[in-house]
């Protein structure tokens, strides 16, 4: 176990490396910040300056290693727009979209795996139809305009919940948090209802397929057979063997919706770095960009790692097979 | 003769499929004493897995039992609640399957299944119900059974799973186990272990036995008393030795001419000729017709179950006894 995990370190190491010159050429070869940087009306001298002050004048090489040694020293650079480091930057951004992404993903997962389980129990009930056809809805509706109606019907016209902004705060570990406070919590309920309603589409269809499939295997046929109750059947057996894709897509949704919760964040002016990065690219502050491209990918990583560690404690049979 | 156990009577098991309704089992009768050990024998598709099944009370829909009767001491379970039912199974009632890679739960350690199993019927202590798994596992023949509580099934080879499945059917006791040919799955060597070693079992624990295959000649080991089916009907019963030896109806008959020991050295293996017909839209006809030599007109009608002592035919022709 401890040897998988030191490996896929090492593996992480590398593919960090590989994210940052990709991402560094690629963000490099996305028009010129001098332009933002300066008035147009500044002189040559002061643009020539400027250029060198910024270490634009290197060649490209120089600049990526140059870059590379900062990084190992935790130096992500300043922003060109903010003019601040853009660690602090992207930190000072981080636990909204964090809270944001984890409520949405969590009541998906933990509201639609039962639902989902239930609908692949008795699939011809009335109320698997409803849980499908909600199921269908969530998944072709656009989360822009979902994220529209939410606001006008809850903020607008019935007045329950705040349009938009993240409202007040409290701080734990030292840093703010919107669902310690009742206020806060009406804030973030329409945003991450809005983010999750395509997860939990997702989540109802992955547990319903894998109930369906698994009710008809030996090993419930087998559990019935030994006197076992529905409902322990379902929650010892069937659970834990559907377990592994939902660990999967959880993780993976997970990931994502850190990194691009772009349009619900900027519908609900919900301040998060999927709004920082937008704004960064439309300004083309490339150490914005890189550091937040270097985070998610750092992210996915983590992520991944972690849900290969649950797989092992899902699944037995990788446990033994790695030992 | 000991005390009746089990009672089937007219049991009638249909499978409402799109394309018509499948008679899977058709008007099956018999009866299983206490500690008795019964084979049910037939081809596949004959309907002796769904027999099985419908014991229990466990046929997957599109299937239902239309008709007839099963009495355990008495009580029938058919149009018993599922609650009820459920204190049947695995209490008094419990089956053993095919594959025993696909019947235990792969992500579950074998101790946790057999606490479940154990939970479904009764509220015992963590310790005790330990004990209990442990005392069950011994004797099927795990050895070091206390460490391998905690065990997987994939650390398990095929033969000692499905002893691990026989444990779980063995735990709460039950009064009788149905067999769903439990050997099939494993290696010949195996096969014969675990064959003499459940007949053992079934005579300590005065547990019977419905035994279902397809294999006439493990059944014969261990059964006393022979059920033969095809295409969802019973067409012959009677003690082991004496139907082996004088089989009645032609389909035995050529059951058992086919079987490879009869064959000679150089002779092709016989065969019946055809196949089953389909279990859908089965005509008033006898269902062997097509594959009999000695049917006639009679045949176009399906025989009535004839009895002569422990003997039972359905059939207009038999090949042997004496049928006035």
């Amino acid at each position: 176990m401890l040897g998988f995990v030191i490996q896929r370190i090492i593996q992480a190491v590398v593919v960090m490396l590989v994210i940052s010159v990709l991402v560094f050429v690629g963000v490099y070869a996305v028009g010129n910040p001098i332009d933002v940087l300066i008035s147009p009306d500044a002189t040559q001298l002061i643009r020539e300056q400027t250029i060198r002050a910024y270490g634009l004048d290197q060649p490209l090489w120089k600049q990526y290693l140059d870059f590379l040694i900062r990084l190992l020293h935790g130096d992500f650079g300043r922003s060109f727009v903010y003019n601040m480091p853009v660690l602090e930057l992207i930190f000072s951004r981080l636990p909204a979209t964090i809270e944001l992404t984890l409520t949405a993903v969590l009541g998906a997962t933990i509201l639609g795996v039962p639902l989902g389980i239930y609908a692949g129990y008795r699939p011809d009930r009335l109320l698997a139809k409803l849980i499908m056809g909600l199921s269908i809805f969530g998944f072709s509706v656009p989360t822009f305009w979902i994220g529209l109606v939410l606001i006008f019907t809850f903020a607008v016209t019935l007045g329950w919940f705040p349009a938009g902004n993240r409202g007040p705060t409290a701080s734990l570990w030292g840093i703010e948090w919107s669902f310690l406070t009742g206020e806060g919590l009406a804030y973030l309920f329409l945003p991450a209802l809005n983010l999750s309603l395509f997860k939990f589409a997702m989540m109802v269809r992955l547990a319903r397929a894998g109930t369906r499939e698994t009710m008809l295997t030996d090993t419930v046929k087998f559990a019935r057979a030994s006197g076992e109750s529905e409902f322990t059947i379902l929650t010892r057996h069937v659970l834990r063997l559907i377990s592994i894709p939902i660990v999967t897509v959880f993780g993976l949704e997970l990931g994502s919706t850190l990194a691009f919760a772009v349009v619900t964040e900027t519908i609900f002016s919900w301040p998060g770095v999927g709004k920082l990065i937008i704004d960064s690219i439309a300004t083309l502050d490339r150490p914005v960009m890189v550091a937040y491209l270097m985070l998610v990918a750092f992210l996915f990583i983590m992520i991944n790692l972690t849900v290969d560690i649950v797989y092992v404690f899902l699944d037995p049979r990788l446990r033994h097979r790695r030992s | 003769m000991s005390r009746i156990l089990l009672e089937v009577e007219g049991l009638s098991t249909h499978f409402m499929t799109r394309n018509g309704v499948l008679k899977a089992v058709n008007d099956v009768s018999f009866t299983l004493h206490e500690g008795e050990i019964i084979g049910l024998v037939g081809e596949s598709g004959s309907g002796k897995s769904v027999t099985g099944f419908s014991i229990l009370g466990l046929v997957d829909p599109p299937g239902k039992i239309v008709s007839g009767s099963v009495r355990l001491q008495g009580r029938d379970l058919i149009g018993m609640s599922e609650p009820e039912l459920r204190t049947v199974r695995g209490r008094e009632i419990s089956m053993v399957f095919q594959d025993p890679s696909t019947t235990l739960n792969p992500v579950l350690s074998i101790g946790t299944q057999m606490r479940l199993a154990l939970a479904a019927h009764e509220k015992v202590s963590r310790e005790a119900a330990d004990a209990r798994c442990i005392d069950v596992l011994n004797k099927v023949g795990i050895p070091d059974a206390a460490r391998r509580l905690d065990s997987f099934p994939h650390q398990f080879s095929g033969g000692m799973r499905q002893r691990v499945a026989i444990a779980i059917a063995l735990l709460n006791r039950p009064k009788l186990i149905i067999c769903d040919e439990p050997t099939t799955a494993l290696d010949v060597s195996i096969q014969a272990q675990i064959l003499l070693q459940m007949k053992t079992l079934a005579q300590d624990f005065g547990t019977a036995m419905i035994w279902i295959s397809h294999d006439l000649s493990t059944v014969s080991s261990v059964a006393s008393q022979l059920l033969v089916m095809y295409a969802g009907r019973m067409i012959e019963s009677g003690p082991v030795r004496d139907l082996l030896r004088v089989p009645n109806h032609p389909y035995t008959q050529g059951l058992l001419n086919s079987l490879p020991e009869h064959a000679r050295p150089g002779q092709p293996l016989v065969q019946i000729p055809g196949q089953m017909p389909s279990l859908i839209g089965l005509g008033a006809e006898c269902a062997f017709l097509s594959r009999c030599t000695r049917s006639d007109s009679l045949c176009q009608a399906s025989p009535a179950l004839k009895s002569s002592g422990e003997r039972r035919v359905r059939c207009h022709h038999p090949v042997a006894g004496d049928w006035s």
